[in-house]
């Protein structure tokens, strides 16, 4: 049997190279430079965003280098991410999961292109939206995170 | 001089029987009479006095006297006694008028067999208190076979009192309760006695029943200053036996530690798994009296060894402490409990939750508090108790005898597993009773004012004891167990041998964690205009009332993990599902009667199965028997 | 043995899907036809319940788990009643991931409809793609040629091993392999990046098209194989170490059981089925398979369906590469769809990660006027809420988890 941490040690499974947001992602406050601290919420997205969102965790991108953690609850968090375009029954979870959030946060809209254009926009006055990415990659959003994290 | 205050309280118990039937003045003379067996029990402690000795026979007399053991007691047993009488103004009018004919009568008892100088007078007052206890659970509906449990077990314990002071009668040709006095058979018959009157496992079934059907004052006298009697019985008899240190009772101790302790843990365990709103703590109150024994048995295990004497001197001030702990804050807890119960018309944990907002701030606070004070919390007076007890076990590697470090190291971890339960099983009764979610539920309307005051006074029997335990143990007479260390003043610290083995000080920790705390709080008051409020997280959607998690699912987990104990069964049928959990003791009970039915049966169908020629044959052979028996 | 997937309703006769022996057929006004979960495909409750149904008791609640948990990626909700650790029973809230995509779908052009196909479930947006192609393609009388067959075979096979991949990786997540779980999970994200270069889309979208495919170059086929051969060259490596971890398959081994008789009562396909003991494959069916080699486990536990999907991990790749093979033979890679009659009405049906898809659709001047859509996701749901059933808490994950349903799949 091999010891499984020197075999991920010796692959060299995270990758070193730069990650761009080319989007109008605005940074947040100074404070967040070193930790953000990141909840997801679907609110009817195909699953596709949520294995975006699971990639993301992965080896190769390692978030926890740059101080990106995923928390469990929307209390913990600092950055709120918004997969897709809520359905008519995930409205109030959804403002409810807002209202969670402690002072200072930020809300990332990730939405998917094909059905956005189509579907009857919920017109929610969502507080504190940092940025809207759509249908991006893994590295697309660990850039927006990384710009988040920038602070102004 | 200092007996005439006991002749008051007498006298105002007796006035309180007459006045039965006006309830109020019944149970204010109640009041008035703890009051002055309060004040009897303080002057008893410092100047013991004698009283009332009657010669019924030559050499046999009914007499009393107060002295500094009966004088602790009598003060403790006091306090319950007040709050119970306060509270019992306003809950009395539940029940009918003769129950405060019983209260005053049980008070009356009880006081005679705290100052009872002799056997006779001893076994007077137990059996009026069993008497007017059996028949103060009589009040609530439906109790008559806890009410006969209780007098059942209640008159085996009179039998082995019998036995008891016979053996001692055969020895000095008296019933004299002085030193020195005692034979082994009267330390056993006692023992098993008093253990009895404390719910020692496997004797503790009748308390459970008896304390979840009685009305609520009831349960709080039953649990609290009744068992005390027991705690008290121990104290008297190990008082008579003749040179404990010379002769050689570790026998004693060790049964006693290793009872004690599965008792402790047996309770601890059942109160865990508990739904009843009172069997949890009727439970509580096995776990709290196993622990006292298990302290007096390491008391007697260290008084034979001339070296151990300061221990064995801290584990009985232990097991005085944990009895003031036990009866201030089991009192406290059962008018608390009873208090909401009756507001809300509740019977389980499941069902009565949030009293701090459905029926009122003081009972809920009554219910936090003497839960924290089981659960250890400090500086109740329940943790300064279990602190002490723990200390006691750390110090039983002092023993010589391998037999007794054995039975002592595991019976501490007996304790010391029980302690943690009953922290868990104190967080689910007091986070649901006191602090849950009320769902709306409003109290019914009812006279209160007394009901407070009384838990009111016990709050500040739990809390202020706590605080200046030191002091607490200055007045026991205990002074050498306090000192000064680590740039806290004597005697603000309590230490739990000589030379210094572990060291507390309530009082400090006090002052420490209200800076810590209370500084904090002012902050947060200060700026509690930014805070804003919301709903607790769950998952996005408010709860629905079928969604709060209920109190039997809190335990659950360990009733099936510990299914071999517990003897869980989990009953699902097709629309219905629910834990069953017994207490493998009550099983035992249950064979043990119908066998005795069965053999009963048997037995009159041999003898009394209305055939003419047998009954002429039984007489004449019992005729012969005792003609020749006679002769 | 007649798997029952789908009723549906036209000009007022009732039709049923019935999968038998790898093959779906429509079986029209089926009056002597008994199956035990007519009523639930027929009512398309979106809550769906176990078959105990265990609410009241001493201390029973609802244990709401969802819509917003981070247990739970998705949005939906899990109604467990228990009176503490123990599940009496379960419901299945399915209704607030609902999108209404499938009548979004009709009245749509075929083409323009696609898009809305593969966005109704991200991770088996290609499965979906291709269910629904073959529909359209039966309705308006295209046949397919070899060449685009192969690739949709490929495709579908791609997709198997990613979601596999997925799958194994959050059970191991569950039972707290780290290790294990971020190396699959590395796994993963490699074979995501495979499909973006093959397919120039991370999730294989926009690759498939009614009546033709994306024909990708012979670079890129060669990429492809070499980065499989990679893949599960390491994953045969993690998969042998993760059954040599006691811990880990102690913790899947008769953990939320889900018998054959009732997977076959609810109408359960795929994997699932499969670890019950059925050999029961819509590839079966498809003679561009060759010598499939389809496994099969007894249990019916969350150990079988994990090393169903790993032996299927080593399965699709065999056809990846086969198939690799015989286009890479192949110069020209022109197709030409060839035309047979029209029909009014198509049936397209595809074996995805999870088991069936259907696609019954009703086309009026090339544009669709109705549909009907068999996921393998809501059966699934049904499967999971009666697999949980006397479980504790803690097995939740493993229930869930290793039936690789989602809510998007189910809820459309």
């Amino acid at each position: 049997m091999k010891w499984w941490p020197i075999r991920g040690l010796s692959r060299f499974l995270t990758e070193k190279r730069d990650y761009k947001s080319d989007t109008s992602v605005k940074p947040m406050k100074k404070i967040f430079r070193r930790s953000l601290h990141v909840y997801t919420i679907d609110v009817g997205n195909s699953n596709l965003l949520n294995f975006e969102i699971k990639e993301l965790q992965s080896p190769q991108y390692n978030t926890h280098r740059f101080g990106i953690y995923f928390a469990d609850s929307p209390r913990h968090a600092d950055l709120l991410i918004i997969l897709g375009n809520p359905t008519e029954k995930m409205v109030e979870p959804l403002m409810n999961t807002v209202k969670q959030m402690p002072e200072p946060f930020g809300i990332l809209i990730v939405e998917e292109n094909e059905i956005v254009e189509e579907n009857e926009k919920n017109s929610l006055q969502l507080p504190n939206v940092v940025g809207k990415l759509k249908n991006p990659e893994p590295e697309e959003i660990l850039g927006a995170l990384l710009k988040i994290m920038k602070g102004n | 001089m200092s007996m005439i205050f006991a002749y008051i309280s007498f006298t105002l118990y007796i006035l309180g029987i007459l006045f039965s039937f006006k309830r109020e003045a019944s149970y204010l003379l109640s009041f008035l009479g703890s009051i002055f067996v309060f004040v009897t029990g303080i002057i008893g402690t410092f100047y013991p006095f004698t009283l009332g000795e009657i010669e019924l026979l030559p050499k046999i007399y009914m007499s009393m006297d107060v002295n500094h053991l009966s004088g602790i007691f009598m003060t403790i047993a006091a306090t319950s006694w007040i709050a119970i009488s306060i509270y019992s103004v306003d809950y009395g009018k539940f029940y009918s008028k003769d129950m405060g004919l019983w209260l005053n009568l049980s008070m009356i008892g009880m006081l005679t067999i705290m100052m009872a100088k002799d056997g006779l007078t001893f076994i007077t007052g137990w059996e009026v208190m069993t008497v007017s206890s059996y028949l103060l659970i009589l009040k609530s509906k439906g109790s008559f076979k806890e009410a006969f449990e209780f007098l059942a077990f209640g008159e085996l314990s009179t039998v082995a009192l019998i036995i008891a002071f016979a053996s001692i009668f055969l020895k000095n040709g008296n019933f004299s309760l002085v030193q020195n006095s005692g034979t082994a058979l009267f330390l056993i018959a006692t023992t098993f006695a008093f253990a009895v009157k404390m719910g020692i496992f496997p004797f503790h079934t009748w308390l459970i029943g008896a304390h979840v059907k009685a009305p609520s004052n009831v349960s709080a006298l039953l649990s609290a200053p009744l068992t005390l009697m027991g705690v008290y019985g121990i104290f008297m008899a190990l008082s008579v036996m003749p040179n404990l240190y010379l002769y050689n009772f570790e026998w004693w101790g060790i049964l006693a530690v290793g009872f004690g302790a599965v008792s402790a843990f047996w309770g601890a365990l059942q109160a865990l798994a508990a739904k009843q709103l009172k069997t949890l703590p009727a439970y509580s109150t096995i776990e709290n009296n196993g622990m006292i024994l298990s302290a007096i048995g390491i008391s007697v295990i260290a008084i034979g060894d001339p070296n151990l004497q300061i221990l064995s001197a801290f584990a009985t001030l232990t097991a005085i402490i944990l009895t003031i702990s036990h009866t201030f804050s089991k009192s406290l807890l059962f008018l608390s409990i009873g208090h909401a119960k009756e507001a809300l018309n509740e019977e389980n944990i499941d069902d009565l939750r949030g009293s701090w907002s459905a029926v009122g701030k003081i009972p809920a606070l009554g219910i936090i508090l003497s839960g924290l004070s089981f659960s250890a919390f400090p500086p109740l007076i329940g943790f300064v108790g279990e602190w002490m007890l723990l200390e006691t076990f750390f110090q039983s590697y002092k023993l010589v005898n391998v037999g007794e470090k054995i039975v002592t190291t595991f019976s501490g971890i007996f304790v010391a597993l029980a302690i943690g339960m009953a922290a868990f099983s104190m967080v689910k009764l007091t986070g649901y009773t006191a602090l849950g979610f009320d769902h709306g539920k409003k109290s019914k309307n009812m006279p209160n004012m007394a009901m407070k005051i009384a838990e009111i006074f016990l709050i500040t029997f739990v809390v202020a004891p706590g605080i200046f335990a030191p002091f607490v143990v200055k007045y026991l007479g205990y002074g050498i167990f306090t000192s000064g260390l680590f740039g806290v003043p004597k005697p603000f610290l309590i230490i739990s041998s000589i030379p210094v083995f572990g060291v507390l000080s309530p009082t400090f920790f006090t002052i420490v964690f209200s800076i810590l705390f209370i500084f904090p709080l002012f902050f947060y008051l200060s700026r509690r205009k930014k805070v804003r409020k919301i709903d607790p997280w769950n998952g996005g959607l408010s709860l629905k009332e079928n969604e709060y998690f209920s109190a039997p699912a809190y335990s659950a987990i360990l009733e099936i993990v510990l299914k071999k104990i517990y003897i869980t069964k989990e009953k699902i049928s097709d629309y219905e599902a629910h834990i069953e959990v017994v207490d493998v003791v009550n099983l035992f009970y249950k064979g043990l009667k119908s066998w005795i039915l069965k053999i009963e049966k048997i037995i009159s169908q041999i003898l009394m199965n209305g055939n003419l020629n047998v009954y002429i044959i039984y007489i004449l052979i019992a005729f012969t028997v005792i003609f020749f028996i006679l002769r | 043995m007649k798997i029952l997937i789908g009723v549906f309703q036209k000009d007022g006769i009732e039709h049923y899907i019935v999968q038998e022996n790898g093959v779906i057929s429509l079986e029209v006004d089926p009056k002597n036809m008994y199956f035990e979960n007519y009523t639930f495909i027929k009512l398309r409750d979106p809550i769906i319940s176990s078959y105990e149904s265990v609410r009241n008791g001493e201390g029973v609640f609802d244990f709401r788990y969802g819509p917003v948990t981070s247990g739970v990626g998705e949005a939906g909700i899990y109604h467990l009643y228990t009176y503490g650790e123990r599940i009496l029973s379960v419901d299945v809230d399915l209704s607030y991931k609902s999108r209404k995509l499938d009548q979004m779908i009709s009245g749509r052009d075929p083409k323009e409809a696609l898009k809305f196909v593969e966005s109704i479930c991200g991770n088996f947006a290609f499965s979906h793609s291709v269910a629904f192609s073959r529909a359209v393609e039966n309705s308006l009388g295209i046949n397919i040629d070899p060449v685009t067959e192969s690739l949709r075979i490929v495709g579908i096979e791609l997709e198997r091993i990613y979601n596999h991949l997925y799958v194994i990786s959050q059970l191991a997540l569950a039972a707290s392999q780290k290790v294990l779980s971020s190396h699959l999970s590395y796994l993963f994200e490699e074979s995501l990046r495979l499909n973006k270069i093959f397919s120039n889309s991370r999730y294989l979208k926009n690759f498939n098209r009614i009546g033709e495919i994306k024909i990708p170059d012979g670079e890129k086929l060669q990429t492809l194989k070499e980065g499989i051969l990679k893949i599960i060259d390491d994953f045969k490596k993690l998969y042998d170490h993760a059954l040599a971890s006691g811990n880990f398959i102690d913790r899947l081994y008769s953990t939320a059981v889900l018998k054959m008789s009732d997977a076959l009562k609810i109408g359960i396909t795929g994997p699932t089925l499969r670890a019950t003991g059925v050999k029961e494959d819509l590839r079966y069916g498809n003679w561009m398979y060759e010598d499939l080699q389809i496994s099969t486990k007894n249990d019916g536990d969350a150990l079988s369906r994990m090393e169903v999907r790993a032996e299927e991990i080593f399965e699709s790749s065999k056809i990846i590469l086969q198939k690799i093979q015989i286009l890479q033979k192949i110069q020209n890679f022109k197709t030409t769809p060839e035309s047979m009659e029209k029909r009014s009405n198509g049936l397209g049906y595809c074996e995805s990660p999870s088991g069936t898809i259907v696609y019954v659709i009703e086309t009026k001047d090339s544009k669709i006027s109705d549909l009907y859509i068999s996921t393998p996701s809501f059966f699934g749901f049904k499967g999971v809420a009666n697999a949980m059933i006397g479980n504790v808490f803690t097995d939740f994950q493993f229930a869930i988890e290793s039936f690789g349903i989602n809510f998007a799949d189910a809820a459309l």
